[in-house]
């Protein structure tokens, strides 16, 4: 019972109430920049999962194994950025080679999504505590997390990408069209993910 | 030529408000003004540092690895920065967070490293990294002001007004993005202006 | 020893992905045929899906393997058709050139609402509602749709409320045609320079009452073309394009004003002295007052009143009649 009401409480939390763009902060520059049409955010939506998944469990893996028996915690940064940096080159070479259409449709996101905050983000977050059970996250525990919190970044960005699209009709001021639209229309979504801040459906391990 | 390139890197190719980038960590650490100041202190470090060290190395790195080659010199700073601040400044730290280690992935840094530190001699290099922090800082200045004393009613930790209930909402996420809407339109309608009286 | 087992380890997960990614891209590697980026250059790279390729890049790998034409890009015209040819090394042939027209010319000024709009600015949200603010059914709501489809600049609204193309800008890719939701817009051979600026099916003078440059299937242009290049069909004139008719008389003889000539200043006739004062020109002359002449006399063009029709030119006996300034020959005068 606690194992699956922790899976509940990392996938709400990652998806609603930590939102990697709304409540984080996280992965704001893509955000901005694909989301001005529904079919490139779906498709910038399902690179993100992918490659924070993969991304997720490759570096829990060398933390646990590698830096941390070694002693050597501070080699984080520059060792996931490598890793993540090198999967998603080979991930690129392997979809151009097996799946051109679907090379066609996301290849020109993928080289975006390195240095997006938000996969080195994951990465680290998964390096550390996890609030529900107290422990530090295991690898299925940091895998889940980070594939939830891709589908959060995707749900963010949908929403996003429909909201523009209707803006685009509408008659904004001049000084106001583009970005600083889009700004005040993603503190509004900010504002609404923040009533889930008291959501809470089990309480963590410990009281 | 040093006016002009400060004006260059302050107002107007500021990399906040006209390149927008670095939009994560400005969002999320301009919640009062001492961590908006840390941060942009922190950054200008990193820019200054790696584009001297790239301009060094631009003739050495082949084309096709020479992203990964400045990932790697920009998150040795950025690795550096992390323990100076976690022995030093640890208060920072802990406000802070995350985002220390996410300066390596700061869209200014890598963008500035491909745009100008791989094609200028490294004195440029270090003057155009000087410049661009100096800007970040001074826009996250700006916004980490308007959030404080709207949000928390301090500047600098001291009280600002008498008698005047914050609006918790300026510290958290949506604060911020109203914040920057405002900055950034404002910033645009005076671009434009001059733009109009000019011509 | 402190230092060293840091060193190891970016050391070695260094090299162990450099390694990796080495090898990966030899085993997948994807052969690119070399042309294709060659192709990429030459093209307009706009992207409008003309040619009925996903994009640039979908036509040029379409040229590459030969199931494409090198002249399908339209917007790239001639030039790129011909550079395209050049480097695949066949000979190619260019498509005439086409470009835009809206068939509507009744803005605020002329055609009358029914009602005012108030929602989104869009052909098509308007057509949802009630089939749009106009009485006309068949005319522009001028709300551009099709000027945000254009990806060339060259449609816009003008004053008047209606869509109008820039002959200059328009490459004939036809994605305005496709995005009007009255499918109002087509396209015609450049060449062409008049067309009819009305879409609308209702006839007679009831047309009149709601917009004054309606068409109101009187006729008249019918009859003023013998060739035959305008037939009826459904209460509005259809000019068929591959006639040698220049359309010139049929403009001038509709009541309403319903053409729309984008030539602005037309080449008058001139007679010379070769003219042995037959008056045959004066017969065919649809414009009353614009040749005179007395019989056995030189005639006269009125270069005010003639309309550069060229009618005038293939009648004459004694070949005394040019356009003045082109130094057309009569055939080809036909479809100036």
């Amino acid at each position: 019972m606690n194992n699956i009401a922790n899976i509940i409480s990392i996938s709400i939390g990652a998806v609603f109430i930590n939102n990697f763009i709304l409540s984080k902060f996280l992965g704001l520059c893509p955000f901005f920049g694909v989301s001005k049409k529904l079919s490139s955010a779906t498709g910038m939506g399902m690179a993100v999962v992918f490659v924070m998944a993969i991304a997720s469990s490759f570096t829990w893996v060398i933390n646990r194994f590698i830096l941390i028996p070694y002693d050597v915690a501070y080699l984080q940064t520059i060792i996931f950025i490598l890793v993540i940096a090198a999967l998603v080159q080979l991930v690129e070479m392997a979809l151009q080679k097996y799946s051109p259409s679907l090379y066609e449709a996301l290849g020109i996101y993928l080289p975006l999504i390195t240095t997006n905050c938000a996969v080195l983000g994951v990465a680290l977050i998964n390096t550390g505590v996890n609030t529900f059970t107290g422990e530090p996250y295991t690898f299925f525990e940091s895998l889940l997390n980070g594939v939830m919190s891709g589908v959060g970044f995707m749900l963010a960005l949908l929403l996003m990408a429909g909201l523009r699209e209707k803006l685009e009709f509408s008659n904004i001021p001049k000084g106001l069209e583009g970005l600083p639209i889009a700004f005040i229309t993603a503190g509004l979504m900010a504002l609404s993910f923040l009533g889930f801040a008291g959501l809470n459906f089990f309480s963590p391990v410990g009281g | 030529m040093l006016k002009e390139e400060l004006k260059r890197g302050i107002i107007t190719e500021n990399p906040l408000l006209i390149l927008v980038l670095g939009l994560c960590p400005s969002l999320a650490t301009s919640t009062s003004v001492q961590n908006g100041f840390g941060m942009g202190m922190a950054v200008t470090f990193v820019l200054a540092c790696s584009n001297v060290i790239i301009s060094i190395v631009r003739k050495g790195i082949p084309g096709k690895v020479r992203i990964p080659c400045f990932i790697v010199v920009i998150a040795t700073f950025v690795t550096m920065v992390q323990l100076l601040m976690k022995s030093y400044l640890p208060a920072l730290d802990k406000q802070l967070g995350i985002f220390v280690p996410l300066i390596v992935v700061n869209c200014i840094i890598l963008g500035r490293a491909e745009a100008y530190a791989s094609k200028n001699n490294p004195l440029k290099s270090l003057i155009d990294g000087i410049v661009m922090g100096l800007g970040f800082t001074a826009s996250l200045c700006i916004l980490s002001i308007i959030r404080e004393i709207l949000g928390s009613n301090k500047l600098l930790g001291l009280n600002f007004f008498p008698g005047y209930d914050p609006m918790t909402v300026f510290i958290l996420a949506p604060g911020g993005f109203f914040t920057i809407a405002a900055v950034m339109a404002l910033v645009r309608y005076l671009g434009n202006r001059r733009k109009d009286t000019k011509a | 020893m402190e230092i060293l087992i840091p060193l190891i380890i970016v050391g070695s997960i260094g090299a162990f992905l450099g390694l990796g990614l080495g090898i990966a891209s030899k085993k997948l590697f994807v052969h690119v045929d070399p042309r294709i980026p060659m192709i990429l250059d030459v093209l307009p790279n706009a992207n409008c899906g003309a040619c009925g390729y996903a994009g640039c890049s979908g036509f040029a790998k379409a040229v590459a393997e030969g199931k494409a034409a090198p002249n399908g890009c339209i917007p790239g015209g001639a030039k790129c058709a011909h550079a395209i040819a050049d480097l695949l090394g066949v000979t190619a042939s260019a498509e005439e050139p086409q470009m835009a027209v809206v068939h509507c010319k009744g803005g605020r000024k002329e055609a009358a609402e029914r009602a005012i709009y108030n929602g989104i600015q869009d052909c098509n949200a308007a057509t949802i509602i009630g089939n749009g603010s106009k009485i006309c059914q068949n005319g522009c709501l001028g709300l551009g749709t099709c000027v945000r489809s254009c990806p060339f600049d060259a449609i816009f609204i003008n004053d008047n409320g209606i869509a109008e193309v820039d002959p200059e800008k328009c490459t004939g890719c036809g994605k305005c045609v496709k995005s009007c939701p009255r499918k109002i817009i087509s396209l015609i051979p450049k060449v062409h320079k008049i067309f009819l600026a009305c879409s609308n099916r209702d006839r007679g003078a009831k047309v009149k009452k709601y917009c004054s440059v309606g068409c109101t299937a009187c006729t008249l242009c019918v009859k003023a073309t013998p060739s035959g290049a305008i037939t009826m069909d459904n209460n509005l004139p259809v000019l068929d394009y591959s006639k040698e008719e220049n359309f010139i008389t049929a403009a001038y003889k509709c009541p309403s004003k319903c053409y729309t000539d984008l030539v602005k200043k037309r080449s008058k006739a001139n007679i010379d002295t070769n003219c042995d004062g037959c008056g045959l020109c004066i017969t065919v002359c649809p414009v009353p007052g614009a040749i005179t002449g007395e019989k056995g006399k030189r005639h006269v063009v009125d270069k005010e009143k003639c309309i550069g029709c060229g009618n005038c030119l293939h009648i004459c006996p004694t070949h005394a009649i040019t356009l003045w300034g082109t130094g057309l020959q009569p055939k080809q005068a036909r479809m100036a």
